[in-house]
């Protein structure tokens, strides 16, 4: 009798160990709800972005009514950055958050009386990584419409969140927005996060998530999958890439499951918040 | 001050690229890179592995970097 249940506890448990095994394993190898080999998925990913990178911005403005904003606004304001900081925004493409960290840096300084550090300020960089060098394009093209094109303090670099080009210890700060979905691997992503900030460095994610609510929860399931698409033919002429969206925002881990594997990468003090009833989560944690 | 070390870098040339390699490291063995005159290219000794620079964009993503040959073979890259 007791043997049973002991061996019931432990079949759970490895039950459980394999489950997340498998749900890693599945992130891996799932292009949004189809199955493909570990070794597409980047490439997959990777013709995704080429193809709606144009009209990407718009596109984040029609499906969340302008409210992308409003989040990545939220996110910054949780990074609280400062003059001299040392930055990496990573699958920042389009310069979204990086031109909302540049511009908090840079309006302190507006704000604040007369101790302004100059030299501190020089020495602020923001690193924009994206693996899709058409994403960059436009990105660098956006900082030369504000007339940022030459600005010491943005960098725009071609690099893979899963092998990153930046010692470790470098960085101040790591916000990835709307990008971790799309890493074939979440914990190596994970580890390279860890790896270059710096000790007292704070990682913040903002990413779409998951939707518990009741009633709200299928008027969002029906958005996703009814109204998106059809926004994505009209508008970027691209119906597969915004389907593999929404089907990417299923597959990808629960708010929970995401923060353990966060605390796994070896951060501390890991949090999330839900924003519009978990559609968005920005999970944020610390290298002690 | 500040003003006058900016136009210089901008009249530099590549003097940007070359704050870019001192910050950078080569993604796969993480060790500092060398930016290269000849293909504008930065190189990473360490494994012999060149990466291109593309618009300005340094592009480290590892599959884009290119193995070098021999010494002096850098215009492969």
């Amino acid at each position: 009798m007791a043997l049973r249940s002991l061996s019931r506890r432990l079949g759970s448990r490895i039950l459980s160990y394999r489950s997340s095994v498998a749900s890693l394993h599945s992130h891996a190898t799932s292009f949004g709800f189809q199955e493909v080999k570990e070794e597409e998925k980047s490439k997959l990913v990777g013709n995704v972005f080429t193809n709606v990178a144009s009209s990407y911005d718009i596109m984040n403005d029609v499906m969340s009514g302008g409210l992308h904003r409003l989040w990545k606004e939220r996110l910054v304001g949780k990074l609280s950055p400062f003059p001299g900081m040392k930055h990496l925004d990573v699958a920042g493409g389009t310069g979204d958050v990086a031109f909302r960290i540049y511009d908090a840096v840079y309006s302190v300084k507006r704000r604040a009386l007369n101790k302004v550090d100059e030299a501190s300020l020089e020495e602020t960089q923001i690193y924009v990584c994206d693996i899709n060098p058409n994403m960059l394009n436009v990105g660098k093209q956006r900082a030369a419409e504000r007339g940022l094109r030459d600005n010491k303090s943005l960098v725009w670099v071609e690099g893979d969140a899963e092998a990153l080009s930046f010692d470790d210890n470098s960085m101040d700060g790591y916000t990835i927005a709307f990008g971790i979905r799309n890493v074939t691997h979440i914990e190596k992503a994970l580890a390279e996060a860890y790896r270059v900030l710096k000790r007292g460095g704070r990682f913040l994610c903002l990413e779409l998530s998951h939707v518990d609510i009741p009633i709200f929860k299928d008027i969002y399931d029906l958005y996703s999958f009814q109204v998106i698409p059809n926004l994505g033919e009209l508008i970027a002429g691209d119906r597969e890439s915004y389907q593999y969206l929404v089907e990417s925002v299923r597959k990808f881990p629960p708010q929970e499951r995401f923060a353990s594997m966060i605390a796994d990468a070896g951060f501390e003090k890991v949090e999330y918040e839900n924003l519009v009833g978990g559609v968005v989560a920005i999970h944020s944690a610390i290298k002690l | 001050m500040v003003r006058i070390s900016r136009v210089l870098l901008k009249y530099a040339g590549f003097a940007i690229d070359k704050t870019l390699s001192e910050i950078l490291v080569c993604p796969l063995s993480k060790q500092p890179l060398r930016f290269c005159e000849k293909t504008k290219s930065l190189v990473s000794d360490t494994i012999g592995v060149s990466f291109p620079i593309k618009d300005g964009i340094p592009c480290l993503v590892p599959k884009d970097g290119k193995m070098l040959e021999e010494e002096g073979d850098t215009s492969k890259a």
